[in-house]
């Protein structure tokens, strides 16, 4: 059981680095002047074009290891947070369709506009969504025994925990795309223009993270008690915190690699800080015992084949990733060989 | 609206939607490695232009493909919580075979379509035959799970619950081998006739643009071989529902009555109350034949099962007409198609050939989707056969009539601006390969040898 939730563990961040930064990408053109648009635009479509389908392919990956190793969570979630899972899904339709299509149109007319427009504003939804959901499990307003439909299929997620979350989220993802994109500019005002975003972004994610504590606290969950009570969560929290300074020269100086580095690290102590809190934690119940790791698991039989499937199917993704990374992230541009 | 009937509608549109462009996933790059593998081969312009025309529409495709099957695959919670709570351990293992593959399909395809100038070409090559192998897997695991769904094995149901799990032998279930050729072979029988469907259109606007004679050819030869399997792959599937679900065979024969020697029912408007067909067609003691392989075989009629256990007869019966009329039509089409191939006749391109695979190009995908809708209405009112109900699966969150709205007008949206961005596409290509293309035009006696020798 333990290499499934190292691997449901291992695709969450997976997915918030390199799916959060397409979305942030996405995010970030809300914010873009008019001068430097297409010069930005062009970046963004360069970066994003031969990977969001695969960086994408991390929550289904996490969705099949929810419901086959977990299939009271994904049973539970996909009940009680019908609504934010399906606004999240038609922000994924939206985004993959506008972005494909802004790209793949034969004719580069006026419709490029509506294309970046649903673009834009799907970047920014489905991260939202993404981080109501999450933040929906925590503070045990699913209660399974719910009959009328604001209990059982709104207020769940209705409330000052998850919408923050989802705030902190968007922040997090648009902060990641600034600090990504630094590396995929050649020098220059647009390569600046990121690194400056890239500042902004993580001093407005330091505030609304304040603000999550703070809904945290209205919400009745004892977040920062919980935090100092773990020793991990708390001393994630402080690297988090002291990293924040060196990332900031690195983006002064626009160090490509090394802020990418940090500002991962960052996310991935957020991430394990919030791990180490819930632990063992799934899905906090009103009314119920909670679902837990231990509780919720599918029989052996099922866990050792999903190990299996995951063990060897990563022994194929991990060097095919490699490979089409290699092949597109390499800083020497495209020789022209037709 | 009621709320199962919400959900049951919810999920046929997705469904119906996301398999248009899976099976388009599936099959368009063998189509594209077909006139790569040319393009490298003998240098003619014309299969470059081809590949790379083709490529460009398979990426609106397999993008609105990848996100429609993310969307499916939180659908399957979001309506059937219950199904997957006791399914997702069961068939979990093909579903994550499923999610590797598609995986490696998403890292190929992104490595195809901006490899061009990066990748030596035999390496770019093999890359987008890899994207179509491992979009046939993904095709083949999750057709395994819903063959699961149809024939369950792998589990003992004690008390409302799944014990004694064995995931290889839920993925390998009896139905697994029948479903997944089936539905591979459908897919490229769909595919390959719609787009060489589309070519012969152009064709015949344009006789003589070596770009679209090229396509058709490709697309026609990868359908037609499919159409002529296909027939073959049905009976094996037949034999098998009559076997392991008698009352999806009897709804799709709408034999009410059990009968030995049972008559073939063609056609026809069944009367679920007087238990009758009116109108139809009956071939006496074809059907025992096809379902047994004996012309006296006993065949069991609907009245062996309760009322409350049968399939709405007329969708069943209905589509299945509509799947094996428009699949006898492909068949003989391809059949011609083949013959007029292996003889090198001119006939291929006369414009009455031309005319009737134009003709031909929906009639692929409505087999297909006729073809699902007798697989999973045939399989109501169970949502894992003879189990669990599907009204037991439904979820419990009531207005389900509004996400069904919801999806229901993005699906409707979306495939109208798929189909508005093919029409600029296919436009654009034909504009830009006749005017910049004057040597692929005109095809001389050599590259008309080429043409010729691979058709």
């Amino acid at each position: 059981m333990w290499v499934v939730i190292l691997f449901l563990g291992a695709s969450l961040l997976l997915y918030c680095l390199l799916a959060g930064a397409d979305f942030g990408a996405g995010i970030l053109e809300v914010f873009m002047g008019r001068g430097k648009r297409r010069a930005q635009r062009t970046i963004i479509d360069r970066a994003l074009g031969p990977v969001w389908e695969a960086n994408h392919m991390w929550l289904i990956l996490m969705v099949v290891i929810l419901f086959t190793g977990f299939p009271a969570v994904y049973s539970r979630v996909s009940t009680n947070l019908h609504l934010p899972l399906t606004a999240m899904l038609l922000g994924i339709i939206a985004r993959g369709c506008s972005f494909t299509f802004r790209h793949y149109d034969a004719v580069k007319g006026r419709s490029q506009r509506s294309y970046s427009l649903f673009f834009i504003y799907s970047s920014v939804w489905t991260p939202f969504c993404l981080g109501v959901v999450t933040g929906a499990l925590v503070p045990g307003g699913i209660d399974p025994a719910a009959t009328g439909y604001l209990e059982g299929y709104v207020r769940p997620w209705l409330r000052p925990f998850p919408l923050a979350l989802g705030g902190f989220t968007v922040c997090l993802f648009a902060f990641l795309a600034a600090v990504y994109l630094i590396g995929e500019s050649p020098a220059g005002a647009v390569r600046s223009g990121f690194a400056r975003r890239a500042v902004v972004a993580s001093a407005v994610a330091v505030a609304v993270g304040g603000l999550v504590f703070w809904a945290a606290e209205a919400d009745g969950i004892d977040l920062a008690a919980r935090f100092l009570a773990s020793p991990a969560a708390a001393a994630c929290v402080v690297g988090a915190t002291f990293s924040l300074p060196v990332l900031w020269l690195a983006l002064a100086r626009e160090w490509g690699w090394i802020a990418r580095i940090l500002a991962g690290g960052q996310v991935a102590l957020i991430l394990a800080a919030w791990f180490a809190v819930q632990f063992p934690i799934l899905v906090k119940l009103k009314n119920a015992p909670d679902l837990t790791f231990f509780n919720s698991h599918a029989p052996e039989a099922t866990l050792y084949q999903l190990n299996l499937a995951l063990t060897f199917g990563a022994a194929l993704i991990l060097p095919a990733l490699y490979f089409l990374f290699r092949v597109f992230k390499s800083e020497s541009p495209a020789p022209d060989a037709h | 609206m009621q709320d199962l009937l919400a959900a049951r509608s919810q999920m046929a549109v997705s469904l119906g939607f996301h398999i248009v462009f899976a099976s388009i996933g599936m099959a368009m790059p063998f189509l594209m490695a077909v006139s790569h593998y040319r393009w490298i081969r003998t240098g003619r312009p014309v299969y470059l232009d081809l590949t790379k025309a083709w490529s460009r529409g398979v990426a609106i495709f397999f993008a609105t493909g990848a996100v429609s099957g993310t969307a499916l695959s939180f659908e399957l919670g979001l309506l059937w919580p219950r199904f997957m709570e006791h399914a997702g351990p069961i068939i979990g293992m093909p579903f994550s075979w499923e999610g590797t593959a598609f995986f490696l399909e998403a890292i190929a395809i992104g490595l195809f379509l901006y490899g061009w100038n990066r990748l030596s070409p035999w390496v770019h090559w093999g890359v987008g035959l890899l994207v179509g192998i491992t979009g046939v897997l993904s095709g083949i695991f999750v057709v395994c799970a819903n063959a699961w769904m149809n024939s369950p094995a792998g589990f003992d149901w004690v008390d409302g619950r799944a014990l004694n799990i064995d995931p290889w032998r839920a993925m390998f279930n009896p139905g697994w081998k029948s479903q997944t050729l089936h539905m591979t072979l459908a897919a490229f029988e769909a595919t390959g006739f719609a787009v060489g469907g589309l070519h012969a259109l152009l064709l015949l606007r344009r006789p003589g643009s070596a770009f679209h004679r090229e396509a058709f050819k490709i697309a026609l030869l990868i359908g037609s071989v499919a159409a002529l399997i296909q027939p073959l792959s049905g009976d094996r599937l037949a034999k098998g529902t009559a076997q392991r679900q008698p009352a999806k065979l009897a709804a799709m024969e709408a034999l009410f009555r059990t009968e030995s020697g049972a008559p073939l029912m063609i056609g026809g408007i069944p009367d679920v109350r007087e238990r009758r067909v009116h109108y139809g067609l009956e071939l006496p003691n074809l059907l025992s034949f096809l379902a047994q392989g004996d012309f006296r075989a006993e065949v069991k009629g609907l009245e062996e099962f309760p009322e409350a256990d049968w399939p709405p007869v007329a969708v069943v019966h209905g589509a299945f007409q509509v799947m094996v009329g428009a699949g006898s039509a492909l068949a003989a089409l391809g059949a011609l198609f083949l013959f007029l191939s292996a003889r090198r006749s001119p006939l291929l391109l006369h414009r009455r050939f031309l005319l009737a695979a134009a003709l031909a190009t929906p009639l692929g995908f409505l087999a297909l989707e006729a073809g699902w809708t007798v697989t999973e209405v045939g399989r109501q009112p169970w949502i894992i056969y003879g189990i669990m109900r599907t009204r037991d699966a439904v979820t419990p969150m009531p207005g389900l009539v509004y996400p069904f709205l919801a999806f229901t007008s993005v699906y409707v949206f979306l495939a109208a601006v798929v189909a508005w961005l093919m029409h600029r596409h296919i436009r654009a290509a034909d504009r830009e390969y006749q005017s910049s293309r004057p040597e692929a035009i005109a095809a001389g006696p050599g590259s008309g040898r080429h043409g010729a020798s691979h058709a």
